[in-house]
């Protein structure tokens, strides 16, 4: 199994929060030597590390670095985005809280190789626990001199880290929506390349902007301290390195693990202690807005962009739920589809009106209503939010519910049909009445 | 559905009578938020930190009084602000209990029983989803996916989070909440406006210690 703790491996080395034992275990070896580097070496070394953007998009990382002008004539922004609220995935949020100084680094060798004076780190609001280790990171770094004015003695490298607190919007994790809050607004998205600038030109306040993950800061800064070279040899051809993997659902030992990018999805359950509750019945890799994919189909799945690409998922941001079979797919869809009309951000028509669409058919569906029909309307207002939208956030709320159609389309059928549960009727003891549907199996989970 | 005699439902709201004026703010409120504008090229860009210190300084909620004083330090309308205040959930645009607590439900919690410890709290509270507790202690909602499933079941409660809940120790916590004299409505607020002020992991600034935010109780810590 092919557990690779890069990120993470100070993490549970007591103190690590603190400067001086972040330091002594490598911390902020990364800046030391990117200052002594040209800055174009150090976008440099980022592409021969294949790295990709960890917040779900997989874009090369490279390219943004490069994108933005290569002089200090105007300001230009480096920010991260920390405001993870993809269902299932809770790394940044144990990146932040153990390895604070780790995403500090990161961000100021960001600012260092793309001349930009200032970073803000936009954290959920909900994230007060894991915001404080950030604030005393960066407390501690403008007293060691890793932060302020010519750092490192480095003439004219000045950069300033500021936290940006937002206040409860799942929405806001979408870059261009995300400046719109860092500016103050509401958490509308902006027009996107090519109908406007990419970031990299016309960022916030109309000026360039770096927007990476918290994830994707913490390699970046490993990748100058060890070597490129290191980091392009893991991993496959096309994703390199490693990948933190949140396990959560019905396993045994849920937590962060970060694997060499390519490991077979099945070790990694393997690796969490296995299924609990039941056998394995499906799992969605990586985060709520990914195709759910059913335990026969699980095999050839390798945990890297490629691989998840090629079997019909995506790896997205690496929150990998695990779904025993006990487990009511057509509820857990209901479910998924009151999170995206909740989080619709109200902006475009396809998304504000088709989110809520497919909650309320889905609703009428698990509690008994369902009509023939059904799943072509469901699909169908899934095809006009998919492509139409505004954000990507439309199409991710469509995605997960075509993908359970094509993958558990018996299961919509039963409940049309008999309006109960299928899996009640099926592999469980027998559970004649859905008492509530709202329950999912929850009794099934301590097995 | 058990009923309640206060129902301050969160999605209708009444529209806001004119606010009267008022000014809360206190003269450190109006140097942190001179402090925390700085860190941006533009004033505006400080509505988010601005409405967490009104949060704070009327004492948990944003009653219109408090969106008018918040659009005077920033410079903007009423309207502006008001926006900004009702897309995020986390302003609290009604008063709630000295207690907030939020249940994720999302997907991982609740396929580990998230939905029985909503039952169970509804149960016992005698309050449903988005109601608050006569005596003014517990406001009980459902979150979208807080993030940290690997705990499911978890709960937030102001600046905290709970891990790892079950039917069996959720009442158990509720009592130590009860009886905890240190939570206050503003709480959240408070925590998050020390966070935006550079130093302040250093100095302690603000009305709580460093040592006041705990880590969460949880598996993986
Ligand atoms: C609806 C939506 C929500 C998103 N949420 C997040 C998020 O919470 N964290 C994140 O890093 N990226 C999120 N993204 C992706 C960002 O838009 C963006 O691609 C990413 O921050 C870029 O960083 P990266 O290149 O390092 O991955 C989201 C995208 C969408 C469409
Ligand atoms: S797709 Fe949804 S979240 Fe995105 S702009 Fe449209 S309504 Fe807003
Ligand atoms: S599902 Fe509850 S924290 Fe993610």
């Amino acid at each position: 199994m092919a557990i690779l703790n890069l990120l993470f491996a100070t993490r549970n080395v007591p103190g690590i929060e603190n400067i001086d034992v972040a330091e002594a275990h490598g911390i902020y070896k990364g800046v030391r030597k990117a200052v002594t580097m040209e800055r174009q070496a150090v976008i440099d070394e980022i592409k021969a590390s294949g790295l990709r953007g960890r917040g779900g998009a997989g874009f090369p990382t490279w390219i943004k670095w490069n994108g933005l002008p290569k002089n200090y004539t105007a300001p230009h922004y480096v920010i991260c985005n920390a405001d993870e609220g993809e269902p299932g995935t809770y790394k940044d949020r144990e990146l932040m809280l153990k390895q604070a100084h780790t995403l500090v680094e990161g961000m100021i060798i960001a600012g260092y190789a793309t001349y930009s004076k200032v970073g803000y780190i936009y954290i959920r609001g909900e994230y007060v626990e894991p915001a404080w280790q950030v604030r005393k990171a960066i407390d501690q770094a403008y007293k060691a001199g890793y932060l302020g004015k010519n750092i490192l003695g480095v003439d004219g490298f000045d950069f300033d880290l500021h936290i940006h607190m937002g206040a409860g919007s799942y929405e806001c994790g979408e870059e261009s929506a995300l400046m719109s809050s860092l500016m103050g607004e509401r958490g509308n998205p902006r027009l996107k390349f090519p109908h406007a600038p990419l970031p990299t030109v016309e960022g916030v306040w109309k000026s360039p902007t770096l927007i990476n993950n918290v994830e994707t800061y913490c390699a970046a800064g490993w990748i100058i301290a060890n070597g490129s070279e290191n980091y392009a040899k893991l991993g496959t051809e096309r994703s390199k390195g490693t990948k933190i993997i949140s396990v959560s659902g019905h396993i045994r030992r849920p937590a962060n693990y970060e694997v060499e990018m390519g490991t077979p999805l099945l070790d990694l359950i393997t690796e969490a202690g296995g299924v609990i509750g039941g056998g394995l019945k499906a799992v969605v890799p990586g985060g709520s807005s990914v195709q759910i994919v059913p335990a026969d189909r699980l095999g050839p799945i390798n945990l890297d962009y490629e691989s998840c690409g090629a079997n019909g998922t995506l790896l997205g941001s690496g929150g990998f739920m695990v779904f025993n079979d006990r487990t009511d797919i057509v509820l857990l869809m209901k479910r998924t589809s009151e999170f995206y009309a909740h989080e619709s951000c109200g902006k475009c028509t396809p998304c504000r009106e088709g989110t809520r669409w497919l909650f309320k058919i889905l609703d009428r569906i698990t509690s008994g209503g369902g009509r023939d029909g059904d799943i072509e309307l469901l699909l169908n207002v899934c095809s006009n939010i998919d492509g139409r939208s505004y954000c990507g956030l439309g199409d991710a709320a469509a995605w997960p519910i075509v993908g359970a159609i094509k993958a558990f389309r018996p299961e919509f059928e039963y409940w049309i049909k008999y309006k109960k549960s299928p899996v009640g009727a099926s592999a469980l003891p027998p559970s004649p009445e859905v008492v509530n549907p709202l329950l999912l199996q929850a009794a099934a989970a301590h097995g | 559905m058990s009923t309640s005699t206060s129902s301050n439902s969160e999605s209708l709201r009444e529209p806001a009578p004119a606010p009267v004026p008022e000014t809360r703010f206190s003269a450190q409120a109006h140097a942190e938020l001179d402090e925390i504008a700085g860190h941006y090229p533009e004033r505006k860009a400080a509505c988010l930190p601005a409405l967490w210190i009104a949060q704070r300084e009327y004492g948990g909620s944003l009653t219109s009084a408090a969106i008018q004083e918040t659009a005077n330090a920033l410079g903007l309308s009423y309207a502006e602000v008001e926006g900004v205040a009702t897309f995020y959930t986390m302003y609290n645009t009604v008063p709630r209990g000295r207690h907030h607590l939020e249940v994720c439900t999302c997907l991982s919690c609740a396929v580990n029983g998230a939905y029985d410890i909503v039952h169970k709290l509804e149960h016992e509270l005698g309050i449903g989803i988005g109601e608050t507790t006569p005596d003014g202690e517990f406001t009980l909602s459902e979150a979208e996916c807080l993030d940290f499933c690997g705990a499911a079941t978890i709960m937030q409660v102001g600046d905290k989070y709970f891990g790892n809940l079950t039917t069996e120790n959720i009442m158990g916590l509720i009592d130590e909440l009860r009886a905890s004299e240190s939570y206050t409505p503003a709480k959240l607020a408070d925590s998050i406006v020390k966070i935006l002020q550079p130093g302040s992991s250093i100095t302690g600034g603000g009305s709580y210690t460093p040592e006041s935010l705990e880590l969460p109780a949880g598996p993986m810590l």
